[in-house]
Protein backbone atom coordinates (compact mmCIF):
# COMPACT_ATOMS: atom_id res chain seq x y z
CA UNK A 1 0.00 0.00 0.00
CA UNK A 2 2.65 2.64 0.90
CA UNK A 3 3.75 2.29 -2.86
CA UNK A 4 0.78 4.19 -3.88
CA UNK A 5 1.30 7.00 -1.24
CA UNK A 6 3.71 8.93 -3.80
CA UNK A 7 2.51 12.23 -5.68
CA UNK A 8 2.60 10.65 -8.39
CA UNK A 9 0.28 7.13 -7.14
CA UNK A 10 -2.04 9.86 -5.22
CA UNK A 11 -2.38 11.91 -8.42
CA UNK A 12 -2.68 9.08 -10.94
CA UNK A 13 -5.19 7.58 -8.66
CA UNK A 14 -7.27 10.15 -8.01
CA UNK A 15 -8.00 10.93 -11.56
CA UNK A 16 -9.18 7.49 -12.15
CA UNK A 17 -11.23 7.14 -9.31
CA UNK A 18 -12.97 10.66 -10.36
CA UNK A 19 -13.61 9.74 -13.61
CA UNK A 20 -14.77 6.90 -12.93
CA UNK A 21 -17.24 8.32 -10.52
CA UNK A 22 -18.05 10.84 -12.98
CA UNK A 23 -18.55 8.47 -15.62
CA UNK A 24 -21.18 5.99 -13.34
CA UNK A 25 -22.63 9.10 -11.72
CA UNK A 26 -23.38 11.74 -13.87
CA UNK A 27 -25.59 9.81 -16.15
CA UNK A 28 -27.46 9.10 -12.96
CA UNK A 29 -27.88 12.31 -11.43
CA UNK A 30 -27.64 14.78 -14.72
CA UNK A 31 -30.53 14.49 -17.06
CA UNK A 32 -29.51 13.81 -20.89
CA UNK A 33 -31.10 17.35 -21.85
CA UNK A 34 -28.44 19.24 -20.03
CA UNK A 35 -26.43 18.10 -22.86
CA UNK A 36 -28.50 17.66 -25.79
CA UNK A 37 -30.47 21.28 -24.94
CA UNK A 38 -29.37 23.76 -27.88
CA UNK A 39 -29.53 27.73 -27.46
CA UNK A 40 -28.73 28.82 -30.77
CA UNK A 41 -28.12 32.45 -29.28
CA UNK A 42 -25.55 31.50 -27.45
CA UNK A 43 -23.67 29.22 -30.33
CA UNK A 44 -20.08 28.76 -30.20
CA UNK A 45 -19.53 31.22 -26.50
CA UNK A 46 -16.74 31.20 -25.18
CA UNK A 47 -16.35 30.16 -21.13
CA UNK A 48 -18.86 32.06 -19.14
CA UNK A 49 -21.06 31.96 -15.79
CA UNK A 50 -23.75 30.69 -17.68
CA UNK A 51 -21.43 27.84 -19.31
CA UNK A 52 -18.37 27.29 -17.95
CA UNK A 53 -16.78 25.48 -20.64
CA UNK A 54 -18.36 27.66 -23.03
CA UNK A 55 -20.82 26.31 -25.61
CA UNK A 56 -20.45 24.44 -28.89
CA UNK A 57 -21.94 24.96 -32.57
CA UNK A 58 -25.36 24.05 -31.77
CA UNK A 59 -25.16 26.41 -28.34
CA UNK A 60 -24.52 23.01 -26.35
CA UNK A 61 -23.40 23.04 -23.01
CA UNK A 62 -19.63 21.87 -23.11
CA UNK A 63 -19.60 20.96 -19.36
CA UNK A 64 -22.63 18.85 -19.52
CA UNK A 65 -21.27 17.42 -22.85
CA UNK A 66 -18.20 16.33 -21.82
CA UNK A 67 -19.36 15.02 -18.36
CA UNK A 68 -21.79 12.91 -19.63
CA UNK A 69 -19.50 11.78 -22.67
CA UNK A 70 -17.11 11.00 -20.13
CA UNK A 71 -19.72 7.70 -19.83
CA UNK A 72 -19.30 6.48 -23.51
CA UNK A 73 -15.23 7.41 -23.60
CA UNK A 74 -14.60 4.76 -20.36
CA UNK A 75 -17.20 2.35 -21.44
CA UNK A 76 -15.80 1.66 -24.50
CA UNK A 77 -12.54 1.39 -23.17
CA UNK A 78 -13.14 -0.50 -20.28
CA UNK A 79 -15.68 -2.94 -22.23
CA UNK A 80 -12.68 -3.18 -25.04
CA UNK A 81 -9.54 -3.86 -22.96
CA UNK A 82 -12.13 -6.78 -20.68
CA UNK A 83 -12.55 -8.04 -24.25
CA UNK A 84 -9.27 -8.40 -25.27
CA UNK A 85 -7.86 -10.18 -21.54
CA UNK A 86 -11.08 -12.46 -22.25
CA UNK A 87 -9.21 -13.71 -25.23
CA UNK A 88 -6.11 -13.00 -25.09
CA UNK A 89 -5.45 -14.62 -21.46
CA UNK A 90 -6.23 -18.34 -22.71
CA UNK A 91 -4.22 -17.53 -25.67
CA UNK A 92 -1.38 -16.60 -23.88
CA UNK A 93 -2.14 -19.34 -21.16
CA UNK A 94 -1.75 -22.27 -23.35
CA UNK A 95 1.19 -20.93 -25.61
CA UNK A 96 3.27 -20.01 -22.55
CA UNK A 97 2.26 -22.97 -20.35
CA UNK A 98 2.06 -26.04 -23.46
CA UNK A 99 4.82 -24.73 -25.18
CA UNK A 100 5.73 -26.43 -28.81
CA UNK A 101 3.72 -26.41 -31.70
CA UNK A 102 0.88 -24.94 -30.37
CA UNK A 103 3.01 -22.34 -29.06
CA UNK A 104 5.06 -22.21 -32.44
CA UNK A 105 1.56 -21.60 -34.45
CA UNK A 106 -0.35 -18.99 -31.95
CA UNK A 107 2.49 -16.80 -31.66
CA UNK A 108 3.47 -17.13 -35.52
CA UNK A 109 -0.49 -15.59 -36.00
CA UNK A 110 0.28 -13.67 -32.94
CA UNK A 111 3.24 -11.55 -34.14
CA UNK A 112 1.90 -11.51 -37.65
CA UNK A 113 -1.42 -9.87 -35.81
CA UNK A 114 1.48 -7.41 -34.23
CA UNK A 115 2.45 -6.30 -37.39
CA UNK A 116 -1.16 -4.40 -38.46
CA UNK A 117 -0.77 -1.49 -36.59
CA UNK A 118 -3.63 -1.55 -33.62
CA UNK A 119 -5.44 1.58 -34.72
CA UNK A 120 -5.38 0.47 -38.27
CA UNK A 121 -6.65 -2.82 -37.39
CA UNK A 122 -9.36 -1.15 -35.06
CA UNK A 123 -10.54 0.91 -38.04
CA UNK A 124 -10.85 -1.40 -40.80
CA UNK A 125 -12.54 -3.92 -38.54
CA UNK A 126 -15.24 -0.70 -37.43
CA UNK A 127 -15.45 0.06 -41.17
CA UNK A 128 -15.99 -3.57 -42.16
CA UNK A 129 -18.50 -4.07 -39.14
CA UNK A 130 -20.46 -0.72 -39.43
CA UNK A 131 -18.93 2.02 -37.27
CA UNK A 132 -21.65 2.18 -33.75
CA UNK A 133 -20.60 1.94 -30.43
CA UNK A 134 -20.49 -1.52 -29.92
CA UNK A 135 -18.58 -2.36 -32.90
CA UNK A 136 -16.09 0.30 -31.73
CA UNK A 137 -15.72 -2.15 -28.87
CA UNK A 138 -15.09 -5.03 -31.18
CA UNK A 139 -13.12 -3.62 -32.99
CA UNK A 140 -10.22 -2.37 -30.26
CA UNK A 141 -10.84 -5.26 -28.30
CA UNK A 142 -9.47 -7.09 -31.35
CA UNK A 143 -6.96 -5.18 -32.08
CA UNK A 144 -5.58 -5.21 -28.72
CA UNK A 145 -5.80 -9.09 -28.64
CA UNK A 146 -2.53 -9.76 -29.89
CA UNK A 147 -0.65 -7.77 -27.71
CA UNK A 148 -2.15 -8.81 -24.62
CA UNK A 149 -2.07 -12.49 -25.53
CA UNK A 150 1.75 -11.65 -26.19
CA UNK A 151 2.77 -10.42 -22.77
CA UNK A 152 0.47 -12.92 -20.61
CA UNK A 153 2.43 -15.35 -22.62
CA UNK A 154 5.32 -14.63 -21.37
CA UNK A 155 4.23 -14.14 -18.05
CA UNK A 156 2.79 -17.87 -18.35
CA UNK A 157 6.15 -18.84 -19.93
CA UNK A 158 7.79 -17.97 -16.92
CA UNK A 159 5.85 -19.35 -14.09
CA UNK A 160 5.76 -22.55 -15.68
CA UNK A 161 9.35 -23.12 -15.63
CA UNK A 162 9.12 -21.83 -11.68
CA UNK A 163 10.29 -24.91 -9.10
CA UNK A 164 6.83 -24.63 -7.33
CA UNK A 165 4.69 -25.60 -10.10
CA UNK A 166 7.54 -28.66 -11.42
CA UNK A 167 6.72 -29.49 -7.42
CA UNK A 168 3.17 -29.15 -7.79
CA UNK A 169 3.60 -31.77 -10.60
CA UNK A 170 5.23 -33.96 -9.08
CA UNK A 171 2.41 -34.07 -6.51
CA UNK A 172 0.16 -35.24 -9.00
CA UNK A 173 -2.00 -31.79 -9.46
CA UNK A 174 -3.75 -31.87 -12.79
CA UNK A 175 -2.99 -28.95 -15.81
CA UNK A 176 -6.53 -27.20 -15.27
CA UNK A 177 -5.87 -27.45 -11.57
CA UNK A 178 -2.26 -26.39 -11.92
CA UNK A 179 -3.37 -23.02 -14.46
CA UNK A 180 -6.26 -22.34 -11.78
CA UNK A 181 -4.30 -22.79 -8.66
CA UNK A 182 -0.82 -21.86 -9.55
CA UNK A 183 -0.62 -19.93 -13.13
CA UNK A 184 -3.25 -17.81 -13.28
CA UNK A 185 -2.44 -16.02 -9.71
CA UNK A 186 1.07 -15.88 -10.26
CA UNK A 187 0.58 -13.65 -13.65
CA UNK A 188 -2.45 -11.46 -12.37
CA UNK A 189 -0.20 -8.55 -11.48
CA UNK A 190 1.45 -8.22 -14.86
CA UNK A 191 -2.32 -8.69 -16.09
CA UNK A 192 -3.07 -5.76 -13.72
CA UNK A 193 -0.54 -3.56 -15.04
CA UNK A 194 -0.60 -4.32 -18.47
CA UNK A 195 -4.38 -3.85 -18.19
CA UNK A 196 -4.49 -0.37 -16.77
CA UNK A 197 -1.91 1.08 -19.19
CA UNK A 198 -4.20 -0.72 -22.15
CA UNK A 199 -7.02 1.34 -21.23
CA UNK A 200 -5.01 5.05 -21.41
CA UNK A 201 -4.66 3.36 -25.27
CA UNK A 202 -7.63 2.20 -25.61
CA UNK A 203 -9.42 6.00 -24.53
CA UNK A 204 -6.63 7.26 -27.22
CA UNK A 205 -8.12 4.78 -29.50
CA UNK A 206 -11.58 5.13 -29.02
CA UNK A 207 -10.71 9.02 -29.52
CA UNK A 208 -9.13 8.61 -32.36
CA UNK A 209 -11.97 6.40 -33.99
CA UNK A 210 -14.36 8.76 -33.13
CA UNK A 211 -12.36 11.66 -34.36
CA UNK A 212 -12.57 9.69 -37.72
CA UNK A 213 -15.95 9.02 -37.79
CA UNK A 214 -15.37 5.36 -37.51
CA UNK A 215 -15.76 5.26 -33.71
CA UNK A 216 -19.06 6.23 -31.82
CA UNK A 217 -21.60 7.68 -33.57
CA UNK A 218 -24.44 10.71 -33.11
CA UNK A 219 -26.70 10.85 -31.04
CA UNK A 220 -24.23 9.28 -28.54
CA UNK A 221 -21.69 11.40 -27.07
CA UNK A 222 -17.87 11.04 -26.75
CA UNK A 223 -14.81 13.10 -26.51
CA UNK A 224 -13.47 12.44 -29.84
CA UNK A 225 -16.46 13.10 -31.35
CA UNK A 226 -16.41 16.25 -29.98
CA UNK A 227 -13.23 17.24 -31.27
CA UNK A 228 -14.55 16.28 -34.77
CA UNK A 229 -17.15 18.03 -34.78
CA UNK A 230 -14.87 21.19 -33.34
CA UNK A 231 -12.80 20.96 -36.74
CA UNK A 232 -14.41 23.68 -38.70
CA UNK A 233 -14.36 26.38 -35.79
CA UNK A 234 -11.44 26.08 -34.64
CA UNK A 235 -10.03 29.79 -35.36
CA UNK A 236 -13.29 31.02 -33.93
CA UNK A 237 -13.96 28.64 -31.11
CA UNK A 238 -10.76 27.13 -29.80
CA UNK A 239 -12.37 25.98 -26.74
CA UNK A 240 -14.57 23.36 -28.54
CA UNK A 241 -11.31 21.14 -29.11
CA UNK A 242 -9.96 22.34 -26.00
CA UNK A 243 -12.38 20.75 -23.49
CA UNK A 244 -12.67 17.75 -24.78
CA UNK A 245 -9.60 17.37 -25.59
CA UNK A 246 -8.07 18.13 -21.67
CA UNK A 247 -10.76 15.32 -20.71
CA UNK A 248 -8.60 12.74 -22.91
CA UNK A 249 -5.91 14.05 -21.96
CA UNK A 250 -6.65 13.95 -18.46
CA UNK A 251 -7.95 10.34 -18.12
CA UNK A 252 -5.15 9.11 -20.25
CA UNK A 253 -2.57 10.91 -17.80
CA UNK A 254 -4.10 9.48 -14.61
CA UNK A 255 -4.00 5.86 -16.14
CA UNK A 256 -0.84 5.98 -17.00
CA UNK A 257 0.68 7.39 -13.78
CA UNK A 258 -1.71 5.25 -11.96
CA UNK A 259 -0.14 2.25 -14.52
CA UNK A 260 3.48 3.70 -13.69
CA UNK A 261 3.09 3.18 -10.02
CA UNK A 262 1.03 -0.30 -9.86
CA UNK A 263 3.96 -1.87 -12.00
CA UNK A 264 5.87 -0.73 -9.12
CA UNK A 265 4.03 -2.13 -6.71
CA UNK A 266 2.83 -4.91 -8.09
CA UNK A 267 5.36 -5.95 -11.00
CA UNK A 268 8.90 -4.82 -9.88
CA UNK A 269 10.97 -6.98 -11.66
CA UNK A 270 10.42 -4.48 -14.80
CA UNK A 271 11.35 -1.30 -14.79
CA UNK A 272 9.78 1.90 -16.21
CA UNK B 1 24.03 -18.40 -43.73
CA UNK B 2 21.48 -20.63 -42.61
CA UNK B 3 20.54 -17.84 -39.89
CA UNK B 4 20.04 -15.69 -43.47
CA UNK B 5 18.18 -18.36 -45.14
CA UNK B 6 15.82 -18.75 -42.09
CA UNK B 7 15.36 -15.50 -41.64
CA UNK B 8 13.89 -14.48 -45.27
CA UNK B 9 11.81 -17.88 -45.32
CA UNK B 10 10.37 -16.82 -41.80
CA UNK B 11 9.71 -12.92 -43.77
CA UNK B 12 8.04 -14.92 -46.70
CA UNK B 13 5.89 -16.64 -44.21
CA UNK B 14 5.02 -14.19 -42.32
CA UNK B 15 3.79 -12.03 -45.50
CA UNK B 16 1.89 -14.58 -46.34
CA UNK B 17 -0.13 -14.54 -43.44
CA UNK B 18 -0.63 -10.42 -43.16
CA UNK B 19 -2.17 -11.56 -47.23
CA UNK B 20 -4.79 -13.93 -45.97
CA UNK B 21 -5.29 -11.96 -42.44
CA UNK B 22 -6.30 -8.65 -44.81
CA UNK B 23 -8.05 -10.52 -47.50
CA UNK B 24 -10.19 -12.30 -44.60
CA UNK B 25 -10.74 -9.87 -42.95
CA UNK B 26 -12.05 -7.43 -45.64
CA UNK B 27 -14.13 -10.69 -47.08
CA UNK B 28 -16.12 -10.53 -44.45
CA UNK B 29 -17.99 -6.88 -45.02
CA UNK B 30 -21.22 -7.02 -46.36
CA UNK B 31 -22.11 -6.42 -49.61
CA UNK B 32 -19.13 -6.67 -52.22
CA UNK B 33 -17.68 -4.99 -54.94
CA UNK B 34 -20.17 -5.25 -57.69
CA UNK B 35 -22.32 -3.33 -55.44
CA UNK B 36 -20.32 -0.95 -54.68
CA UNK B 37 -19.56 -0.25 -58.28
CA UNK B 38 -24.02 -0.01 -59.38
CA UNK B 39 -25.44 1.00 -56.22
CA UNK B 40 -27.77 -0.83 -54.59
CA UNK B 41 -30.64 0.71 -56.36
CA UNK B 42 -29.51 -1.61 -59.93
CA UNK B 43 -31.09 -4.16 -61.34
CA UNK B 44 -30.47 -7.70 -59.45
CA UNK B 45 -29.52 -9.27 -63.03
CA UNK B 46 -27.40 -6.44 -63.94
CA UNK B 47 -25.81 -7.11 -60.73
CA UNK B 48 -25.42 -11.05 -60.97
CA UNK B 49 -24.10 -10.56 -64.25
CA UNK B 50 -21.11 -7.88 -63.37
CA UNK B 51 -20.36 -10.40 -59.92
CA UNK B 52 -20.33 -13.09 -62.85
CA UNK B 53 -17.64 -11.09 -64.84
CA UNK B 54 -15.82 -9.48 -61.82
CA UNK B 55 -15.10 -13.62 -60.33
CA UNK B 56 -17.14 -12.61 -57.30
CA UNK B 57 -19.05 -16.12 -57.34
CA UNK B 58 -15.58 -17.98 -57.70
CA UNK B 59 -14.83 -19.88 -54.27
CA UNK B 60 -12.68 -17.70 -51.66
CA UNK B 61 -9.65 -19.56 -52.13
CA UNK B 62 -9.65 -18.74 -55.70
CA UNK B 63 -10.57 -14.88 -55.45
CA UNK B 64 -7.60 -14.98 -53.08
CA UNK B 65 -5.22 -16.67 -55.11
CA UNK B 66 -5.85 -14.10 -57.92
CA UNK B 67 -6.13 -11.27 -55.49
CA UNK B 68 -2.02 -12.57 -54.46
CA UNK B 69 -1.65 -13.22 -58.26
CA UNK B 70 -2.21 -10.03 -58.98
CA UNK B 71 -0.14 -8.29 -56.11
CA UNK B 72 2.89 -10.45 -57.15
CA UNK B 73 2.36 -9.73 -61.35
CA UNK B 74 2.50 -5.73 -60.52
CA UNK B 75 -1.73 -5.69 -61.34
CA UNK B 76 -3.20 -4.19 -58.22
CA UNK B 77 -6.39 -3.64 -59.95
CA UNK B 78 -8.66 -0.64 -59.84
CA UNK B 79 -9.45 1.65 -56.93
CA UNK B 80 -13.06 1.98 -56.63
CA UNK B 81 -13.45 5.53 -55.34
CA UNK B 82 -10.29 7.37 -57.77
CA UNK B 83 -10.90 5.32 -60.51
CA UNK B 84 -7.19 4.98 -61.10
CA UNK B 85 -4.73 2.11 -61.15
CA UNK B 86 -4.02 0.94 -57.28
CA UNK B 87 -0.23 -0.08 -57.67
CA UNK B 88 0.85 3.76 -59.24
CA UNK B 89 -1.51 5.42 -56.34
CA UNK B 90 0.21 3.59 -53.68
CA UNK B 91 3.57 4.22 -55.01
CA UNK B 92 2.66 7.69 -54.61
CA UNK B 93 1.09 8.40 -51.67
CA UNK B 94 4.35 6.25 -50.31
CA UNK B 95 6.60 8.76 -51.02
CA UNK B 96 4.44 11.59 -49.07
CA UNK B 97 4.09 9.45 -45.96
CA UNK B 98 7.74 8.02 -46.01
CA UNK B 99 8.84 12.08 -45.90
CA UNK B 100 6.81 12.32 -42.70
CA UNK B 101 8.00 9.48 -41.22
CA UNK B 102 11.61 10.06 -41.40
CA UNK B 103 10.75 13.91 -40.19
CA UNK B 104 8.94 12.75 -37.14
CA UNK B 105 11.64 10.23 -36.45
CA UNK B 106 14.58 12.31 -36.46
CA UNK B 107 12.50 15.36 -34.41
CA UNK B 108 12.08 12.19 -31.87
CA UNK B 109 15.03 11.00 -32.07
CA UNK B 110 17.07 14.14 -31.89
CA UNK B 111 15.51 15.44 -28.94
CA UNK B 112 13.98 12.37 -26.77
CA UNK B 113 18.11 10.67 -26.33
CA UNK B 114 19.84 14.29 -24.63
CA UNK B 115 16.69 14.94 -23.00
CA UNK B 116 16.41 10.98 -21.96
CA UNK B 117 20.34 10.73 -20.90
CA UNK B 118 19.84 14.12 -19.04
CA UNK B 119 17.05 13.15 -16.83
CA UNK B 120 18.65 9.93 -16.06
CA UNK B 121 22.12 11.63 -14.66
CA UNK B 122 20.07 14.04 -12.32
CA UNK B 123 17.95 10.59 -10.94
CA UNK B 124 15.55 12.04 -8.70
CA UNK B 125 16.15 15.64 -8.93
CA UNK B 126 14.24 18.46 -10.38
CA UNK B 127 16.04 17.69 -13.83
CA UNK B 128 14.39 14.41 -14.27
CA UNK B 129 10.89 15.36 -12.87
CA UNK B 130 10.37 18.08 -15.48
CA UNK B 131 11.63 15.63 -18.10
CA UNK B 132 10.29 12.80 -16.83
CA UNK B 133 6.45 14.59 -16.09
CA UNK B 134 6.55 16.34 -19.70
CA UNK B 135 7.35 13.17 -20.89
CA UNK B 136 4.29 11.35 -19.37
CA UNK B 137 1.94 14.09 -20.32
CA UNK B 138 3.63 13.56 -24.06
CA UNK B 139 2.56 10.34 -24.15
CA UNK B 140 -1.15 11.02 -22.70
CA UNK B 141 -2.02 13.34 -25.01
CA UNK B 142 -3.68 11.98 -28.72
CA UNK B 143 -1.47 13.06 -32.20
CA UNK B 144 -4.51 14.71 -33.23
CA UNK B 145 -4.72 16.68 -30.24
CA UNK B 146 -1.33 17.89 -30.80
CA UNK B 147 -2.02 18.57 -34.15
CA UNK B 148 -4.94 20.63 -33.68
CA UNK B 149 -2.96 22.47 -31.14
CA UNK B 150 -0.06 22.99 -33.87
CA UNK B 151 -2.57 23.97 -36.58
CA UNK B 152 -3.93 26.64 -34.16
CA UNK B 153 -0.45 28.15 -33.13
CA UNK B 154 1.88 27.94 -36.00
CA UNK B 155 -0.39 28.51 -38.91
CA UNK B 156 -3.57 30.17 -37.81
CA UNK B 157 -1.61 32.18 -35.19
CA UNK B 158 1.69 32.84 -36.12
CA UNK B 159 1.26 32.11 -40.28
CA UNK B 160 5.05 30.07 -40.43
CA UNK B 161 3.47 27.00 -41.94
CA UNK B 162 0.95 25.63 -43.88
CA UNK B 163 -1.90 23.81 -42.01
CA UNK B 164 -2.85 21.45 -45.08
CA UNK B 165 -1.75 19.82 -47.99
CA UNK B 166 1.38 17.89 -49.43
CA UNK B 167 4.07 18.72 -51.63
CA UNK B 168 5.78 16.11 -53.75
CA UNK B 169 9.56 16.72 -52.82
CA UNK B 170 10.84 16.35 -56.27
CA UNK B 171 8.88 19.31 -57.43
CA UNK B 172 10.33 22.08 -54.39
CA UNK B 173 11.82 20.47 -51.61
CA UNK B 174 11.81 23.40 -48.73
CA UNK B 175 7.83 23.44 -50.33
CA UNK B 176 7.36 19.94 -49.41
CA UNK B 177 9.39 20.08 -45.56
CA UNK B 178 6.83 23.22 -44.74
CA UNK B 179 4.02 20.78 -45.69
CA UNK B 180 5.37 18.09 -43.84
CA UNK B 181 6.43 20.13 -41.05
CA UNK B 182 3.15 20.20 -38.80
CA UNK B 183 2.07 16.67 -39.32
CA UNK B 184 5.98 15.52 -38.64
CA UNK B 185 6.06 17.21 -35.38
CA UNK B 186 2.23 16.09 -34.00
CA UNK B 187 3.52 12.82 -34.78
CA UNK B 188 6.67 13.06 -33.39
CA UNK B 189 6.11 15.05 -29.79
CA UNK B 190 3.96 11.93 -28.76
CA UNK B 191 6.94 9.71 -30.16
CA UNK B 192 9.52 12.01 -28.75
CA UNK B 193 8.12 11.34 -25.23
CA UNK B 194 7.80 7.72 -25.74
CA UNK B 195 11.63 7.68 -26.65
CA UNK B 196 12.76 9.98 -23.48
CA UNK B 197 11.20 7.60 -21.38
CA UNK B 198 12.86 4.78 -22.43
CA UNK B 199 16.18 6.63 -22.80
CA UNK B 200 15.91 7.39 -19.16
CA UNK B 201 15.00 3.67 -18.29
CA UNK B 202 17.66 2.58 -20.04
CA UNK B 203 20.48 4.95 -19.45
CA UNK B 204 19.48 4.54 -15.50
CA UNK B 205 20.20 0.97 -15.80
CA UNK B 206 23.60 1.00 -17.77
CA UNK B 207 24.57 3.45 -14.97
CA UNK B 208 24.41 1.61 -12.03
CA UNK B 209 26.64 -0.91 -14.08
CA UNK B 210 30.12 -1.98 -13.00
CA UNK B 211 31.95 -0.93 -15.91
CA UNK B 212 30.58 2.65 -14.96
CA UNK B 213 32.11 2.56 -11.69
CA UNK B 214 35.46 1.41 -13.39
CA UNK B 215 35.65 3.95 -15.77
CA UNK B 216 34.95 6.66 -13.15
CA UNK B 217 37.53 5.25 -10.90
CA UNK B 218 39.97 5.35 -13.47
CA UNK B 219 39.38 8.98 -13.57
CA UNK B 220 37.37 9.66 -17.10
CA UNK B 221 36.08 12.99 -17.24
CA UNK B 222 31.74 12.20 -16.46
CA UNK B 223 31.29 13.61 -19.78
CA UNK B 224 33.18 10.94 -21.53
CA UNK B 225 31.77 8.35 -18.91
CA UNK B 226 28.09 9.07 -19.78
CA UNK B 227 28.31 9.86 -23.68
CA UNK B 228 30.81 7.55 -24.81
CA UNK B 229 30.36 4.55 -22.36
CA UNK B 230 26.63 5.26 -21.21
CA UNK B 231 25.29 5.93 -24.35
CA UNK B 232 27.06 3.43 -26.53
CA UNK B 233 25.08 1.00 -25.02
CA UNK B 234 21.98 2.22 -24.15
CA UNK B 235 21.49 3.33 -27.83
CA UNK B 236 20.76 -0.42 -29.02
CA UNK B 237 18.12 -0.59 -26.47
CA UNK B 238 16.47 2.42 -27.59
CA UNK B 239 16.64 1.94 -31.76
CA UNK B 240 14.96 -1.31 -31.65
CA UNK B 241 12.29 0.71 -29.79
CA UNK B 242 12.01 3.41 -31.99
CA UNK B 243 11.65 0.80 -34.51
CA UNK B 244 8.95 -1.17 -32.78
CA UNK B 245 7.80 2.19 -33.09
CA UNK B 246 7.13 2.47 -36.75
CA UNK B 247 4.46 0.26 -36.72
CA UNK B 248 2.51 3.04 -34.13
CA UNK B 249 3.44 5.55 -36.34
CA UNK B 250 1.62 4.20 -39.33
CA UNK B 251 -1.46 3.74 -37.00
CA UNK B 252 -1.02 7.61 -36.54
CA UNK B 253 -0.33 8.45 -39.94
CA UNK B 254 -4.35 8.02 -40.46
CA UNK B 255 -5.73 10.16 -38.07
CA UNK B 256 -2.35 12.85 -38.66
CA UNK B 257 -2.93 13.03 -42.35
CA UNK B 258 -6.62 13.08 -42.48
CA UNK B 259 -6.39 16.45 -39.81
CA UNK B 260 -3.94 18.15 -41.98
CA UNK B 261 -5.25 16.70 -45.19
CA UNK B 262 -1.83 15.42 -46.07
CA UNK B 263 -2.50 12.94 -48.98
CA UNK B 264 -0.02 10.40 -47.94
CA UNK B 265 -0.65 6.22 -47.42
CA UNK B 266 -2.52 7.13 -43.90
CA UNK B 267 -5.03 9.64 -46.41
CA UNK B 268 -5.40 6.87 -48.56
CA UNK B 269 -6.19 3.75 -46.07
CA UNK B 270 -8.70 6.31 -44.06
CA UNK B 271 -10.14 7.40 -47.72
CA UNK B 272 -10.62 3.84 -48.73
CA UNK B 273 -12.17 2.78 -45.71
CA UNK B 274 -14.73 5.52 -45.52
CA UNK B 275 -15.98 4.59 -49.22
CA UNK B 276 -15.72 1.02 -48.55
CA UNK B 277 -13.08 0.87 -51.34
CA UNK B 278 -12.67 -3.17 -50.94
CA UNK B 279 -9.26 -3.23 -53.37
CA UNK B 280 -8.08 -0.14 -52.10
CA UNK B 281 -8.08 -1.45 -48.43
CA UNK B 282 -6.85 -4.49 -49.03
CA UNK B 283 -4.07 -3.27 -50.97
CA UNK B 284 -3.04 -0.26 -48.50
CA UNK B 285 -3.44 -2.19 -45.51
CA UNK B 286 -1.27 -4.95 -46.95
CA UNK B 287 1.20 -2.54 -47.79
CA UNK B 288 1.34 -0.54 -44.51
CA UNK B 289 1.61 -4.06 -42.58
CA UNK B 290 4.51 -5.14 -44.79
CA UNK B 291 6.24 -2.11 -44.51
CA UNK B 292 5.87 -2.33 -40.23
CA UNK B 293 7.03 -5.55 -40.67
CA UNK B 294 10.24 -5.18 -42.88
CA UNK B 295 11.08 -2.15 -40.78
CA UNK B 296 11.32 -4.34 -37.57
CA UNK B 297 13.83 -7.03 -39.49
CA UNK B 298 15.94 -3.78 -40.80
CA UNK B 299 15.74 -2.87 -37.09
CA UNK B 300 16.97 -6.55 -35.76
CA UNK B 301 19.42 -6.43 -38.31
CA UNK B 302 20.65 -3.01 -37.87
CA UNK B 303 20.93 -4.23 -34.08
CA UNK B 304 23.34 -7.00 -34.83
CA UNK B 305 25.69 -3.76 -36.45
CA UNK B 306 25.71 -1.23 -33.87
CA UNK B 307 26.48 -3.97 -31.13
CA UNK B 308 28.81 -6.50 -32.43
CA UNK B 309 28.43 -8.79 -28.95
CA UNK B 310 24.86 -9.48 -30.15
CA UNK B 311 26.13 -12.64 -32.53
CA UNK B 312 23.22 -14.21 -34.89
CA UNK B 313 22.42 -17.54 -33.51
Amino acid sequence: MRGFMTGKGLLGGGIVITMLLVAILAPLFIPDTFATRMDMRARLSGPSLDHIFGTDQLGRDLFYRVVLGAQTSVMIAGAAVLMSVVIGLPLGIISGYYGGVIDNVLMRLVDTLLSFPALLLALTISAVLGPNLTNTIIAIGIAFTPFLARIIRGEALRVAQMPYVEAARAAGTTDLKMIIRHVLPNIMPAIIVQGTISLAFAILAEAGLSFLGLGTQPPDASWGLMIQASRDYLDVAPWTALVPGAAVAITVLGLNMFGDVLRDVLDPRTQT
Amino acid sequence: MAYIINRVLSVLLTLFLISVITFAVTNILPGDVAMMIMGTQSNPEALAGLRESLGLNDPLIVQYGRWIGGLLTGDWGHSLVFREPIAPLIAQKVVASGVIVVMSMTIALLFAIPLGVWAAIHRDRWQDSTASTSALVGVSLPDFFWGIMLILLFARALGWFPSSGFVHPADDLLGAIRHAFLPSLALGLGLMAHLTRMTRSTMIGILQQEFIRVARAKGLAEREVVWSYGLRNAIGPVLTVAGLQVGYLFGSIIVVESLFNYTGMGWLTYQALLNRDIPLIQSSVFVIAAVVMLTNLLVDLLYVVIDPRIRLS
